[in-house]
């Protein structure tokens, strides 16, 4: 089983989104029950008797990276794949800068953007009012957005990650990140104790109980330790991934499916195609890419984010898939007769159908024949041999800069 | 007090290890993070284009979320948003905490904390457009995948919180 489930934001993208929405309760009503919904509990954070927001934020950093190790080292999960997906690009000014500003926001408005959603959702009216101030914000940033453009993208540094940075495995920067905070929790207690000690305050949500019940505490650390066990075990054996991924068996695609990827989606398809350049510059799935079977490391297809389906069209000989694109993270799949099933099916005009024929075979012969109109057309030159548009454009790694 | 009819909050060790089973289930079901400020974003967008189509259009930046004629609400993260005000709703109210209220020091006044709110708000709201995503989709999603920019916000965040809380003092303590 390979996750994320891919077809979430794509076939199934409705109950995507609401399984979005599920995540976004389980998330609001976490924030809630750990006292996020109160400005003046996050606020404490800066003012050292109460560092919930640190203890919260960095466990739930540590837990979600720990699992996601663990998950790539048993090959559950891609992890170059699902960092790229799922995280920006590093722009080193903007951050550093934005951070600031960010910072002194929360300490001004008493929450944070995704905090003020719960605080107004617990009836906080100043957490309304500083979702009011984000939406203005935001927009204002849309407003002035030419005056600030440059500085929005100035030091690009692509997709990068801290274990490339440093040049050693993700689990042990895992490890490394799991101890400092870890040292961390251990500091924020002790500063806690001696700051509730110094300042009494009237309005503080500082929880006193909580410090006399360690044993959840401990249950928590334990959580940490066992994960962080099973993904020091993970680093021994990190071929997995590969394994799997060279057993592999690339579903084949019918010509009339590939079609309609074609006409419908084009954008959620990347068409391959691995023949000679000589029979594929003549004559090509509409949108494909030249690039004999040789050639195909070049693409890195392996580094690529997968979130398109790969179309591998072939001579239809049952030559097997290259290892190049075996290593698509993504869905992959084989033209079921090679070229000459496209040439079949989309680029000779189909027969009318028998009118006896029942309606699925007339609507299949529907769309053939509009398949066949479109990509033959009349007037025009067949679209597929127009040329070398479209050939030879190797897509560029995503990352970029990086390594 | 009415204090007493509430329930305690979630020892924060718990509280983190659940919010990061949250965040690792977005991750591994949706391949996506957690977000906040992007759904505000696109709430304050469909706001000024029911007020101003042509401007909002016009705009270079904010014109993309309605590109081939999409819905600004048609997206993920609005409906995270959704589920996180749910969640917060559920969860308050079961636990005796909602109430209508200002949170707030007890030596400023509610006028200006109100004002505060909206004003901190507004630097939030303009700094996450350039940062592309906030505490929850920088700090803490990017920060779970080791994202190198991602470690830089969170940094400055701290910093720029701590550098600014002496000043702002008065309205918490």
């Amino acid at each position: 089983m390979t996750f994320p489930i891919e077809s979430l934001v794509g076939e199934f993208r409705e109950f995507g989104l609401f399984v979005g929405a599920l995540i976004g309760f389980g998330f609001g009503f976490v924030l809630e029950r750990s006292g996020f919904g109160r400005a003046p509990k996050l606020a404490a954070q800066f003012y050292l008797y109460d560092m919930t927001v640190f203890k919260v934020m960095f466990g739930a950093i540590v837990t979600a990276m720990l699992g996601t190790v663990a998950a790539a080292g048993i090959g559950l999960v891609d992890l170059t794949a699902l960092a790229q997906g799922a995280v920006s690009g590093t722009f080193v000014w903007p951050m550093l800068f934005g951070g600031l500003m960010l910072g002194a926001g929360f300490i001004i408005s008493g929450y944070c953007p995704g905090t003020s959603l719960v605080g107004s959702a617990s009836g906080n009216i100043d957490a309304m009012f500083t979702i009011a101030g984000v939406a203005v914000g935001s927009v204002l940033f849309g407003e002035v957005y030419p005056l600030v453009e440059g500085f929005h993208l100035s030091g690009e540094q692509g997709q990068i990650f801290l274990y490339q940075l440093f040049g050693i495995p993700p689990a042990v920067v895992a490890i490394g990140v799991t101890l400092m905070a870890v040292g961390g929790f251990i500091g924020a207690e002790k500063v806690e104790k001696i700051m509730t000690k110094r300042i009494t305050v009237a309005a503080t949500v500082v929880d006193e109980e909580l410090r006399s019940r360690p044993s959840s505490r401990r249950w928590a650390f334990g959580i940490y330790g066992a994960v962080g066990v099973v993904t020091i075990v993970t680093l021994f054996f990190p071929v997995a991934k590969q394994a799997e991924a060279g057993a592999r068996v690339a579903t084949p695609i019918t010509a009339a499916d590939l079609a309609r990827d074609v006409i419908d989606a084009p954008w959620s398809v990347r068409i391959i195609d691995i023949r000679d350049n000589a029979l594929c510059a003549t004559e090509r799935v509409t949108g494909a890419e030249c690039v004999p079977a040789a050639q195909l490391e070049q693409l890195g297809l392996a580094f690529s984010t997968g979130a398109r389906k790969l179309v591998i069209v072939n001579d239809g000989s049952a030559t097997p898939i290259p290892a190049a694109a075996n290593a698509y993270p993504g869905e992959l799949r084989v033209l079921e007769g090679g070229h000459a099933a496209w040439h079949a099916y989309a680029l000779v005009a189909p027969e009318p159908p028998d009118p006896a024929a029942t309606s699925e075979v007339r609507d299949a012969n529907l769309f053939r024949a509009a398949v066949h109109s479109a990509l033959t057309g009349v007037a025009a030159p067949p679209p597929v041999a127009a040329g070398p548009v479209g050939a030879f454009v190797p897509k560029k790694k995503k990352g970029g800069g990086c390594n | 007090m009415q204090v007493q009819q509430e329930q305690r909050f979630w020892n924060p060790y718990i509280g983190g290890v659940a919010l990061g089973l949250v965040l690792l289930t977005s991750f591994l079901v949706m391949g996506q993070g957690l977000g906040a400020s992007g759904a505000v974003y696109r709430y304050g967008v469909a706001a000024l284009h029911a007020v101003a189509p042509a401007h909002v259009e016009a705009n270079g930046y904010m014109s993309t979320i309605f590109a081939n004629g999409a819905s600004p609400f048609d997206d993920f993260y609005i409906f995270m948003a959704i589920g996180v005000f749910l969640g917060g709703v559920v969860s308050s109210y079961a636990a005796g905490r909602m109430r209508i209220g200002v949170g707030k020091g007890p030596r400023i006044q509610v006028p200006l904390r109100l004002t505060l709110a909206f004003s901190g708000g507004i630097l939030m709201g303009f700094a996450a457009r350039l940062t592309r995503g906030c505490t929850s989709g920088q700090a803490l999603s990017g920060g779970a995948m080791l994202s190198v920019g991602s470690w830089i916000f969170m940094l400055s965040v701290f910093a720029g919180g701590y550098a600014l809380a002496y000043f702002v003092r008065r309205q918490w303590t």
